[in-house]
């Protein structure tokens, strides 16, 4: 399936480059000469109203080789104070969101960037109100992957 | 069997009977969408001597649309990018459906024989052609000795 999961990437690829849906994310390869494509970077910006208004997110997107059939592995960079992910290293169980609970292969990256959106800004939710790391600070398990 | 199922297969039949000199297409995953394709670099170019992979795919409005072609292979080449995405006229608007598979990958073969750096895929390539094209043409030697498969 790995010439399909490539195809499929390329579009992907495609749309993030051309900037297509709203600004409130974006996202694209980590390594810009990554032909298999495989590890991608998500920016999420905080939705008004809520805690995370004005923040910008990173958030770590692995797409393996049987994806789109499989959802990809996300994690957050950036520290977050969000129910479903660990607070200590930026995993997300993916049994709290929506789209990568219930993966479908039509579903791509930018679906599951605006499904972490959502989760932070769903209305009456206390998650819009919770209370926030400091900004900018990211989580030190990629520091140990550098090392 | 839809009209495009019976060109797809009649296409890859003459392929595999009839293959273009220097180019093998293998429909790969058995439903005829992907090929697993290998081209050797045209003689008297910077490729030559070399073998590339690349991966064909073709949409499910094909032959309306192009197909979509890729070096899998690392190319040293103006109109090729780091993923190895071609530019290439008829693979967008000169697009037509009475081109085929063997016509779409003679012309990518021919556009390694003649790359056009003023129509860049690769900005820092196509700037280096323009500027000093026979080490741009030295590095792309370099990268067929290093990245391709050798020619017998």
């Amino acid at each position: 399936m790995a010439s399909r999961k490539n195809f499929r990437l390329l579009d992907e690829l495609e749309d993030g480059e051309k900037g297509k849906g709203d600004m409130s994310y974006s996202y694209g390869l980590a390594d810009s000469d990554d032909v298999m494509m495989v590890n991608w970077s998500g920016t999420i910006l905080g939705p008004h109203n809520t805690v995370f208004q004005n923040r910008i997110y990173t958030v770590k997107i692995v797409c393996g080789m049987d994806y789109p059939n499989v959802a990809p592995i996300v994690s957050f960079v950036t520290q977050i104070n969000l129910p479903g992910v660990d607070p200590s290293t930026g995993s997300i169980d993916t049994r709290k969101f929506p789209v990568l609970n219930a993966w479908q292969p039509d579903k791509m990256i930018r679906s599951v960037l605006k499904d972490l959106r959502s989760a932070m800004a769903h209305e009456g939710s206390i998650n819009r109100n919770l209370h926030q790391p400091p900004e900018g600070l990211v989580y030190d398990i990629e520091e140990e992957e550098r090392e | 069997m839809s009209m495009a199922s019976k060109r797809i297969l009649k296409e890859a039949e003459r392929l595999a009977k009839d293959p273009v000199p220097g180019i093998t297409a293998e429909p790969i995953e058995g439903n005829m969408r992907y090929f697993s394709v290998a081209m050797n670099g045209p003689e008297e170019s910077p490729y030559a001597n070399g073998r590339f992979k690349l991966e064909l795919y073709l949409p499910e409005e094909y032959p309306m649309s192009p197909p979509k072609v890729r070096f899998l292979t690392k190319m040293y080449h103006p109109n090729i990018d780091k993923l190895g995405r071609i530019c290439l006229d008829i693979l967008k608007d000169k697009w037509s459906p009475a081109l085929q598979i063997r016509t779409v990958l003679l012309s990518i073969q021919a556009l390694l024989s003649a790359p056009n750096p003023d129509d860049p895929l690769a900005n820092d390539v196509a700037d280096q052609w323009k500027s000093d094209e026979k080490r741009a043409i030295q590095t792309a030697i370099e990268w067929t000795r290093l990245y391709a498969e050798p020619l017998p």
